[in-house]
């Protein structure tokens, strides 16, 4: 006897219905991946988890001025991550990006001390970083030592230097006004132009990177030199440029310090280097090059200064923020890594 | 027949430091063929192959590619003329996605600069499923592939840029038996499309029933060349293994065509 209509209906319906469970888990799996290979994924989580953490430990973290205060330091720091970041997916390093920071500043406020008009002086003090960048580059490219040992070089090399121009004292940012407003002055309230143009910065760098065929080069060069070569890609030029670009941003960062600060100490920016490598590692760039995101590493600089004023609220004796630091930059490297690896293991098992 | 031969090696050399690694080889691809190169490691396969890549250039001998003498300083030269090379470590980058590397180096672009990246993921995935590669993203990284998705990337390329000569470099190591399958496939659908291939192997099984002919060097120099209704597979392990052609020779057959 055939069974009843009803019945085949009910059976039909499962099938329809099975089906469509198995297609949404599907869709969701593969939303799963794509969310899951997104670079900026950890650091964003992470801040997210800082950003509750110290807002419970302290109610002046959510305060505007806290974040006026968070955000000049992140305009600074992004903007050398950013160009760090950049160099790093092409796969080489730059440690004497701290060094260019005081450097740079520290020539203009003697060149501003003599007279010279604000324009000079930046074109000037470009000028410097690209030399550095070219000296930097040339001898990781050409001679074949590795970028670490060149900018370790370059950055003790810069700040004897700067030692000597000042002769340890703290020079006073003596250019015109209008120049120290549009470099790092308040727009309102809290907010400084140094923002907007490390968001500029940050925004120009993942443009390039993602969107044009240059970036393409710039992945291909970090990721796989042998496989770039083979298609043709002029690595060394590639590497050249990146690290000229992450020394004249480095020097953008250390002016918009000094006019903010209205003078630069001998001893600005030491130590940034590695919170700039930090922030970059933070915010998904694999140390050998090949993968990240500038907007990872900008979200990097955010948190690394989230830290910064979080643990100053919450009373913390400043010596702890280096440790603090120390342990995201591991905590989000292993993150990363897991998430990575997991995520490929899944798919093999396939 | 016409005598004209897509790819001509006359009396390549090669040398690094103390080692020779090619003497005096010369070595023909005709026009729609598949050749085996083979022999024992440092047999120099893959120097011969990388001469003819643009890798680097011989220290002497004579290249012709459709019978025009052409001298490459690099593999985007040979590339141009349509000698494309695949050699799986060397030619992916696993951090980036398939799109992003299916158009390495030549990326199409909008005003010059600008990736146009919808092209770059349509065109991929086309040219993938129509070698028959199921692939959900173009989007995806490379690193995430199987051994056999990767080669058949490097193969699509190959087709896309309209290639005439295509090298291979251990195309079935590492890989599971049916993905051997699969890229045995795409090999055959290139020949199908016209092109050359050039298979550098250690696994004569492999080849056997794809190529139409062999070509096995030892230290340096080439010891014989068949044509396969010449050969059994058993033959040609006894050439590699005995490092030459006169084992053939006693049972009557010539070594050389």
């Amino acid at each position: 006897m055939d069974p009843p209509v009803s019945k085949i209906i009910e059976r039909g319906n499962m099938e329809i219905s099975r089906t469509v469970v198995r297609k949404t888990k599907r869709e969701v799996s593969r939303l799963l991946q794509n969310v899951l290979t997104i670079p900026e994924l950890g650091v964003l989580t992470a801040v997210v988890v800082v950003l509750i953490i110290f807002s419970l430990l302290s109610d002046k973290f959510l305060h505007v001025q806290s974040f006026a205060s968070i955000l000049v330091r992140t305009a600074e720091l992004g903007i050398v991550a950013s160009g760090i970041a950049f160099l790093m997916i092409s796969g080489e390093f730059d440690l004497s990006v701290s060094s260019i920071f005081a450097f740079v500043p520290v020539v203009s406020a003697l060149l501003m001390k003599s007279g010279f008009p604000f324009v000079v002086i930046l074109i000037i003090g470009i000028g410097i970083a690209i030399i550095v960048g070219f000296i930097n580059s040339q001898i990781t490219v050409r001679v074949g030592l590795p970028s670490f040992i060149t900018t370790l070089g370059m950055m003790l090399f810069l700040r004897g230097l700067v030692l000597a121009l000042s002769r340890g004292f703290l020079l006073p940012f003596a250019g015109d006004k209008i120049a120290e407003y549009i470099l790092a002055g308040t727009i309102t309230g809290f907010f400084r132009f140094s923002v907007i143009w490390s968001l500029i910065i940050c925004g120009i760098f993942t443009f390039v990177l993602t969107q044009t065929r240059y970036g393409n080069w710039v992945f291909a060069s970090g990721g796989n030199p042998n496989a770039a070569y083979m298609a043709g890609i002029p690595i060394k030029r590639v590497k050249t440029l990146n690290f000229l670009l992450c020394s004249v941003v480095a020097a953008i960062a250390g002016m918009i310090a000094f006019a903010r600060l209205g003078m630069v100490a001998p001893q600005q920016g030491e130590g940034m280097e590695l919170e700039a490598i930090a922030s970059a590692v933070i915010g998904g760039c694999l140390l050998t090059g090949g993968y990240g995101s500038i907007l990872g590493a900008y979200l990097g600089a955010l948190m690394v200064a989230m830290i910064q004023q979080g643990l100053v609220l919450v009373g913390a004796p400043p010596y702890w923020y280096r440790a603090f630091v120390g342990f995201l930059v591991v905590a989000a490297a292993v993150l990363n890594h897991l998430v990575r690896v997991r995520f490929k293991a899944r798919l093999e098992e396939r | 027949m016409s005598t004209e031969k897509l790819l001509r090696m006359v009396n390549i050399s090669k040398r690094f430091g103390k080692v020779q690694a090619l003497n005096g080889v010369d070595f023909d691809v005709n026009y729609n063929e598949i050749v085996g190169l083979l022999g024992d490691n440092g047999a120099g396969k893959s120097t011969l192959v990388k001469i003819f890549t643009g890798v680097f250039p011989p220290d002497t001998g004579d290249i012709y590619f459709e019978g025009k003498k052409i001298s490459l300083k690099s593999p985007q030269d040979a590339r141009r003329l349509g000698i494309e090379a695949v050699y799986q470590e060397a030619t992916l980058v696993n951090t980036m996605s398939i799109a992003r590397n299916f158009f390495l180096g030549r990326e199409p672009t909008k005003w010059g600069f600008l990736l146009d990246k919808r092209r770059m993921n349509r065109e991929s995935i086309e040219v993938l499923s129509q070698i028959g590669v199921k692939i959900t993203s173009p989007r995806r990284e490379v690193s995430l592939l199987s051994g056999g998705e990767r080669q058949s990337i490097c193969i699509g390329r190959a087709l896309y840029f309209q290639a005439k000569l295509v090298a291979f470099d251990e195309p079935t190591a590492a890989l599971s038996v049916k993905e051997t399958e699969y890229v045995l496939e795409y090999i055959r659908s290139l020949k199908a499309k016209g092109i050359s291939v050039v298979v550098i192997t250690h696994n004569i099984y492999h080849v056997y029933d794809l190529a139409d002919r062999f070509v096995i060097l030892d230290r340096g120099k080439k010891i014989g060349e068949f044509v396969k209704a010449e050969v059994t597979p058993q033959d040609i392990i006894e050439v590699i293994r005995t490092g030459t052609a006169s084992v053939l020779e006693k049972r009557g057959r010539d070594g050389s065509p």
